[in-house]
């Protein structure tokens, strides 16, 4: 996993400390990766949310038990690989924002007004920014699932289903082939939320999540998976390798 | 009410002993003295009516502005010093704007009424920064908006920062009047088209002038802001 924060941190300093060799002083950086893949896809009727649990930096493990997935309600979800203290600090953010919002509107967030305000708490620290690259999932106004997809500095975008974090260039192309997305550019319009029937969609997200265990290091341990219908919003976890 | 006059109607922030704050109740009395403003709920949008005195055939009665857009799903009608109405439309556009930027949606009605009210009771503070004033605002505001998931709301507002709901209300110089009238003539059933004619011609009741397209003004938010033209206004005055 490229840590392009780290690279950047450490060849930079490393050059200076090569002109000025009787002040050097050891690299440090304010950021760390601690790597994890998530992924979520949207339904017509569901949603599903998923995330690793493993929190490691460089080839150690902190944690195997350790949730990415951020809950603002059972039907509105964040999820954050990256940076785990960033991660952790903008989700107190957004539950104080959540809160704030239903005290003064007396209705809860909807997931495109929770996807509005992340973007903004994002470019906000366009300068110095939280390294996380977050997904915002959950059911819309409509009862459909609902995915928005982050860069670090708030850049997003509604898409039928994303993948970020440490596992996404295994599990991406894997998605793109099996939940055949739509550009929501071609016309006449295609529907490109998930065709797959729930069970299916689940079966799908496990999968993937046991294939990308298998090549990245940072994916492993087990998996957390939320399925978010009408009905309600049921809780999974499947393990993975340890190794 | 004047029979208690005292001293303590000098300051805005001191209580009478009776336990009033006299300078609120003037400023409430002063929209008494505006003209008057109607607004009306039908099923299909809020419909909001205004009278402009026009005081001489000199004037340009479109540069009487008593009907404002706050947002594409919020209009106020005003009624006292409009003037200071001003002030409160412009907190309310900063505040409608605010809200699409932060959260990519219309910013709900009440909490744009809750924002106006707060601003309102913030007078007689040290500081009269970003629109506090010294004294209480002599104005009442109509605010008609369209609501989702609800559909038409119609609020009132006063310088006592209080705010409420209404189906139909009358402000302003004739408002007694009118309110008894909207009381008797309101449905909850009514479409837009009868919203217009049971709002103009509440109006036309207590106006001394006879209604034209140049001495009244109509808007509705059904469901986005609309500010009739002058052909409108004649339609709907061929109805009364």
């Amino acid at each position: 996993m490229a840590n392009v924060a780290y690279q950047l941190g450490s060849s930079g300093y490393a050059a200076n400390s090569a002109h000025s060799a009787p002040h050097a002083h050891p690299s440090w950086s304010p950021y760390d990766n601690n790597g994890g893949t998530c992924v979520a896809v949207a339904g017509n009727d569901y949603c599903i949310v998923a995330a690793s649990t493993r929190l490691s930096t460089g080839f150690s493990i902190l944690s195997r038990d350790v949730s990415m997935i951020f809950k603002l309600s059972d039907k509105l979800m964040i999820l954050s690989p990256g940076f785990q203290a960033d991660a952790r600090t903008l989700h107190k953010v957004l539950q104080q924002r959540y809160i704030q919002y239903q005290f003064n509107h007396s209705r809860p967030m909807s997931v495109a007004a929770c996807a509005q305000l992340l973007g903004n708490t994002l470019y906000y620290k366009r300068f110095f920014p939280y390294y996380t690259f977050n997904i915002c999932a959950g059911l819309d106004e409509q009862g459909k699932g609902a995915v928005y997809s982050y860069d670090a500095i708030g850049s997003h975008e509604r898409s039928g289903y994303a993948v970020q974090g440490s596992g996404k260039d295994l599990i991406q192309p894997v998605l793109d082939n099996q939940l055949k997305a739509a550009s929501p550019l071609v016309l006449p319009p295609e529907n490109w939320m998930s065709s797959l029937p729930l069970d299916q969609a689940v079966d799908l997200v496990k999968d993937a999540f046991v294939s990308a265990g298998e090549r990245d290091i940072y994916t492993g341990d087990a998996v957390e998976i939320y399925i978010i219908t009408k009905e309600g919003t049921r809780r999974e976890v499947v393990e993975l390798k340890k190794d | 009410m004047f029979l208690t006059r005292s001293e303590y109607d000098r300051g805005v922030n001191t209580f009478s002993p009776e336990g009033r704050l006299f300078q609120v109740e003037y400023a409430i009395e002063a929209i008494k003295l505006g003209t008057t403003a109607i607004g009306v709920k039908s099923k299909d949008g809020v419909v909001l009516v205004v009278e402009k005195r026009v005081t001489s055939p000199l004037l340009e009665p479109s540069s009487i502005e008593k009907i404002a857009e706050v947002d594409t799903h919020i209009g106020v009608a005003m009624s006292g010093l409009t003037a200071d109405a001003r002030t409160l439309i412009e907190h309310a556009r900063v505040e409608t704007q605010q809200h699409r930027f932060t959260y990519n949606e219309p910013m709900p009605v009440e909490s744009c009424v809750q924002a106006l009210s707060d601003l309102a009771l913030r007078f007689g503070e040290d500081d009269d920064e970003d629109g506090g004033m010294s004294r209480p605002f002599g104005v009442a505001l109509l605010v008609a908006g369209w609501q989702e998931g609800e559909g038409p709301v119609l609020y009132h507002t006063d310088p006592s920062g209080m705010f409420v709901q209404y189906d139909a209300k009358a402000i302003g110089s004739g408002s007694e009047g009118a309110q008894t009238t909207l009381q008797e003539e309101y449905k909850p059933e009514l479409s837009l088209k009868e919203a217009e004619v049971l709002a103009l011609s509440t109006l036309k009741q207590v106006m001394e002038e006879k209604v034209t397209a140049t001495n009244v003004d109509i808007a509705c938010v059904a469901p986005t802001y609309h500010l009739y033209t002058k052909e409108e206004i004649e339609e709907v005055v061929s109805r009364l």
